[in-house]
């Protein structure tokens, strides 16, 4: 039973760490930009 | 009155803006970056009386409103745009007592705006000093605002500055300067074509080289009331604008200043003499870096072995504790070693990082600016690029980004591809774990040889820089035009807050920055080090028994047969062995191999990573010093790291880019891949070669 447990903890950081790595180094997903002024005067008055 | 408001600091370099925002904030702060772009955005907050609370946003320190660098633009973009959720309730104005005239420019630019304004004179301890004494009430009634007279040195004027910021809605917004007053026509016409708008706004708009977002020049066309100007005549324009705003700041400080030259007392002018001259300047700036070198490593030597220890022993304790197991194992041998041979770098970075902020923060690196662009000017880059050379030694991502107010393209462009040679402080802990290694610890006139060879690394950075830069200079053919303009800040004591909030910043970016890739890094490794496939790892066991049947070995010799049998073929001992016959004439092993790819992501990972390769299996309790200094090359015997190894891979780590972060921002930069690619290649065969030739010649 503590094998099953600490394999599926390793396996569970294991995954973590690659989606972090992935995402940091190889695919960053898009922010949306929040510098926006999308009123007819962008906010200029 | 709202219970929170925002508060833009504001003003020109070198004002003490920071000095007035830690003032402000203390602790309460946060360094991030601007959406969409890596200018570095400092906010924090403080409480002000009748239980309002301000936002303090520290904006980029700029002498006008007319942008010429996106770390400027960042400031217009911000107070031109009323929907942005930073915009401010109230701006406050920074200008140095000693520098009024120049530094009042930007707050008349703000006043126009028409945002409420409040005026800072900062460093008032020095008015006595320098003969300065002034009229506030006049400056006040002539500058239409009110004015906080303080020194974050002495501690002075700060809550003055509260109150009046809890009080701003009582601030006039009058303008300074009538638009009419630079072009009548000009402004009847713009004022005709957009009757709802601010025209100095509108003038800010037309007038900028950059674009803000939506907000385009190009958004304001001819129409039949108003017509456009040429380019020309905008600059004309401009101009007229800027000798308008100094005539006006001039009859002001006539009113409210007056400075006695007789009672000014000027000790910068004989330092400046001492510390520029031609002799004296370089070997004080020599004396100046062997000492900083000498400090890293004698005051840093009890700390990291502490902090050595007791990672062995934290990690000992783990595996001795917790139910045996994978996940222990991770914990132990991946985890809290990784972890170890980063956080084991904190007391040498942090001491780096104190001389570099006493240096900023006493005026001194800017003489060195000035000093060193006699050098670069021999080498084609602009003065200016001492300034991302100099960052570099920190990390070269802001360095490169710090090239942005180099106005010659074929200089920046040089500056970019130049800087990654400067020692980082991410190649601070490979060197000094190989220092530490292959170095003897004896002394030369006092200097310890490993401080000297420190120092040498860092010389050959900055030399491998402008050797590369004289070379390009060479072979680039772009035009371009060159001056060099540095202001020179007063020498000043550095404020001990100040310099403790920039060392604890910068030691927390870089061990939070890297510790997070480091930590998922190692237990990558780790498992790759832990598992393989194939019979040879899963009969590990009973092949290795086999195999020592006759030898009688120990117990314990036996395990570490099979750990090192397990370890040779995980997937990472597979992958090391792949690429082993293209690093063994450089001296490395498989294992230093793996080390060298998986630093790819960040230099310092090269530590962390051996930390965790050579804990996989291991009982002892052992700091990575000790567990290196252990490790036996398999096909020569004797020490792995020894001398001819140990300088090829000092060698190796000074030349090669080894930093994926970076050759992001060059592409970013550069707004190409040719020229990140073409970085790539040249620093890592320069890297390859100069690696080999040590290697073969000191073997």
């Amino acid at each position: 039973m503590n094998g099953i447990i600490q394999n599926i903890f390793v396996f569970s950081s294991l995954t973590i760490a690659v989606v972090f790595l992935v995402r940091k180094f190889v695919w960053t997903p898009k922010k949306k930009t929040a510098k926006t002024c999308d009123s007819n005067d962008c906010g200029c008055h | 009155m709202p219970k929170q408001i925002n508060v833009a600091l504001i003003g020109n370099p070198n004002t003490g803006k920071t000095s007035v925002f830690n003032a402000l904030t203390g602790l309460n702060q946060k360094v991030g970056n601007y959406p969409g772009i890596t200018v570095e955005k400092k906010e924090g907050v403080c409480k002000l009386p009748r239980g309002v609370k301000a936002h303090i946003i520290d904006l980029p320190g700029t002498y006008s409103l007319n942008a010429s660098s996106l770390d400027e633009s960042v400031v217009i973009e911000l107070l031109l745009n009323k929907n942005d959720k930073d915009y401010p309730d109230v701006a406050v104005v920074i200008t140095d007592v000693e520098n009024l005239k120049r530094n009042l420019l930007i707050y008349t630019q703000i006043k126009d705006l028409e945002i409420p304004t409040i005026l800072v004179i900062n460093m008032s301890d020095r008015m006595a000093y320098k003969g300065i004494s002034l009229d506030i009430e006049k400056l006040e009634a002539h500058l239409d605002t009110k004015i906080a007279l303080i020194s974050t040195r002495k501690k002075q004027g700060v809550d003055n500055l509260k109150d009046l910021i809890s009080n701003y809605q009582n601030l006039s917004i009058e303008p300074c300067l009538s638009t009419q007053d630079i072009d009548i026509d000009y402004f009847k016409g713009l004022k005709k074509a957009f009757p709802n708008q601010s025209l100095y706004k509108l003038w800010l708009v037309i007038t900028q080289d950059v674009n803000f977002g939506k907000i385009s020049r190009n958004t304001i066309k001819d129409t039949s009331s108003f017509k456009t100007k040429k380019d020309s005549d905008l600059k004309r324009l401009q101009q007229k604008e800027t000798i308008k705003r100094y005539q006006f700041i001039n009859n002001v400080l006539k009113e409210g200043q007056t400075i006695d030259l007789k009672t000014a007392k000027d000790l910068r002018i004989k330092l400046d003499r001492i510390l520029t001259h031609k002799v004296w300047g370089y070997l004080i700036f020599g004396i100046i870096l062997l000492t900083i070198f000498q400090a890293i490593y004698d005051w840093s030597s009890v700390p990291m072995d502490f902090i050595d220890n007791a990672f062995a022993s934290l990690s000992d304790w783990t595996k001795n504790t917790l139910p045996a197991g994978a996940f222990t194992n991770l914990l132990a041998e991946g985890i809290i070693s990784g972890l170890g041979g980063i956080v084991i770098f904190i007391p040498q970075i942090a001491f780096l990082f104190l001389f570099i902020a006493v240096l900023e923060e006493s005026g001194y690196m800017s003489r060195v600016v000035f000093l060193m662009d006699r050098i670069m000017r021999r080498f084609g880059l602009s003065g200016k690029s001492v300034v991302p050379l100099i960052s570099g030694t920190a990390c070269a991502i802001p360095a490169i980004m710090a090239t942005r107010n180099i106005e010659s393209w074929k200089e920046r462009l040089i500056t970019i591809l130049v800087t990654p040679f400067t020692t980082c402080s991410a190649r601070l802990p490979v060197y000094l774990i190989i220092i530490s290694l292959v170095i003897p610890e004896g002394r030369f006139f006092g200097l310890s040889y490993q401080a000297l060879t420190l120092m040498l690394l860092y010389l050959i950075g900055f030399g491998a820089a402008v050797g590369s830069a004289w070379i390009l200079n060479k072979i680039l053919k772009i035009k371009s035009r060159k001056f060099f303009v540095v202001e020179m800040p007063n020498y000043k004591l550095p404020l001990f807050k100040n310099v403790a909030l920039t060392v604890l910043e910068k030691t927390k970016s870089f061990i939070f920055g890297a510790g997070k890739i480091i930590l998922a890094i190692s237990i990558v490794l780790w498992f790759l080090a832990s598992y393989g496939p194939g019979t040879e790892f899963n009969n590990a066991e009973e092949i290795v028994t086999e195999q020592y049947a006759s030898n009688n070995l120990s117990q314990i010799e036996l395990e570490q047969k099979i750990a090192s049998h397990k370890l040779e073929h995980s997937f990472i001992g597979i992958a090391g062995h792949a690429i082993e016959p293209a690093i063994r004439p450089l001296g490395y092993d498989w294992k230093i191999g793996i080390a060298i790819v998986s630093s790819f992501a960040a230099r310092e990972v090269f530590v962390g990573t051996l930390a965790t390769i050579y804990s996989v299996g291991s009982d002892q309790e052992a700091t990575i010093k000790n567990r290196m200094a252990a490790e036996v090359n398999p096909i020569l015997g004797g020490p792995l790291f020894n001398l001819a190894s140990g300088i090829s891979l000092l060698l190796f780590y000074a030349f090669a880019m080894q930093c994926m972060s970076t050759l992001a921002i060059v592409k970013r930069e550069t707004n190409s891949w040719k020229w990140p690619i073409l970085q790539l290649t040249i620093m890592t065969a320069i890297a390859y070669i100069v690696a080999f030739i040590a290697y073969q010649f000191l073997k």
